[in-house]
């Protein structure tokens, strides 16, 4: 006896009601619990579809999906974090290096020059702010125009979206101008290297930045079926 | 092994844990791509029913191996659900290979302990 269609959509809004909101564990889930379903019908055909789920779901342990929910999490963040590290260490090769290193010097001259004149700064400030709102505003788009695409979760296509809306990375740029205009100018001014490993790590921050907000969600189709092979069998 | 466990005060199922990584990884290496609920299976089959993997633990021991690159997935539409197969790759080799080389020397040093050999 075979687990029919009706019985599959129970099974994932079972699994729904057990706290897996993720479309891609679901069906792993799901497909687990037919096959282990299936065998037991094999062995008895009198027992009951929901008798037989329940002794299956049993076997997950007191806390059911939560484990697997959880971990799937862990090792989901772990993937996207070594993503960004891929990404990042493209500008460390040609021809993005250049870029970084362009970059960097601006940020050096701008700041020397900012040292100088207040006014510079100030600008500098603004334009950081004014980067915000830009980006705030187009987050809001894109995520309005996903949400309306069903209802199937995927959990990595989440983190991709969460932390690519993750505004307050662009605080970090104003921060970093922050610091420099209300400490250690004098420090700055004596200290040209300080000013070089400031400007380096500034302009490295944001292309992690740009890394989260703009490369990786650009790709993002890419890196779903690479991570879910089954996102193109359904739909 | 089973009887060192319990000389040990262990139990399987918390040592084997630990190891169900490395039961994963070998699986895969000698029968090719497997899904979820075959793994607990074969295990079950080849320990003649001694050992169980634990739901729960099976399917965020294959996550971690996944995200680490030991081992890719692939989708295929069985009857009327989606199937994922896990299959191992060459950097999970590498690590079976390492890892059954940690575990040999592990069992051996517990043959030292629990069974010296007096040389004279």
């Amino acid at each position: 006896m075979k687990v029919n269609e009706s019985q599959i959509a129970e099974l994932y809004a079972f699994t729904r009601k057990h706290y897996v909101e993720h479309y891609d564990l679901q069906t792993e889930l799901v497909d687990h619990l037919a096959m282990a379903i299936e065998k037991q019908w094999a062995k008895n055909e009198h027992i009951s579809f929901d008798k037989a789920l329940q002794i299956e779901f049993k076997k997950f342990g007191v806390f059911g999906f939560m484990e697997v929910v959880e971990e799937r999490q862990k090792a989901l963040s772990k993937k996207y974090s070594k993503l960004i590290w891929k990404h990042l260490k493209e500008y460390f090769k040609l021809p993005k290096i250049i870029l970084l290193l362009i970059l960097t010097v601006v940020l050096y001259y701008l700041i020397e020059l900012a040292i100088v004149d207040r006014l510079v700064l100030t600008i500098l400030l603004a334009l950081s702010l004014l980067a915000y709102v830009v980006d705030a505003v187009i987050h809001v788009k894109r995520n309005k125009a996903k949400k309306n695409n069903g209802e199937k979760k995927w959990m990595f296509e989440e983190i991709i979206r969460s932390y690519g809306s993750g505004l307050w990375l662009f605080f970090v740029p104003v921060q970093g101008i922050n610091i420099l205009n209300s400490t250690d100018v004098e420090f700055a001014v004596k200290s040209p290297v300080f000013i070089a490993v400031f400007s380096f790590v500034f302009i490295l921050l944001l292309m992690v930045s740009y890394i989260i907000q703009f490369e990786i969600p650009k790709k993002a189709e890419h890196y779903l079926e690479e991570t879910y092979p089954e996102y193109k069998l359904v739909d | 092994m089973y009887i060192y466990l319990r000389i040990l005060g262990m139990s399987t199922s918390q040592l084997y844990r630990g190891s169900l990584s490395i039961i994963i990884l070998k699986l895969l290496k000698e029968n090719g791509e497997m899904y979820g609920y075959e793994i607990t299976q074969r295990v079950k089959e080849m320990t003649q029913g001694d050992l169980t993997i634990k739901e729960g633990a099976l399917y965020p021991a294959l996550h971690k191996l996944e995200a680490a690159g030991h081992l890719t997935v692939t989708a295929k539409k069985v009857d009327n659900r989606v199937r994922k197969y896990y299959d191992i790759t060459p950097k999970g080799k590498q690590e079976t290979v390492n890892r059954l080389a940690e575990l040999d020397e592990f069992l051996a040093n517990m043959q030292r302990i629990i069974n010296p050999k007096l040389s004279f």
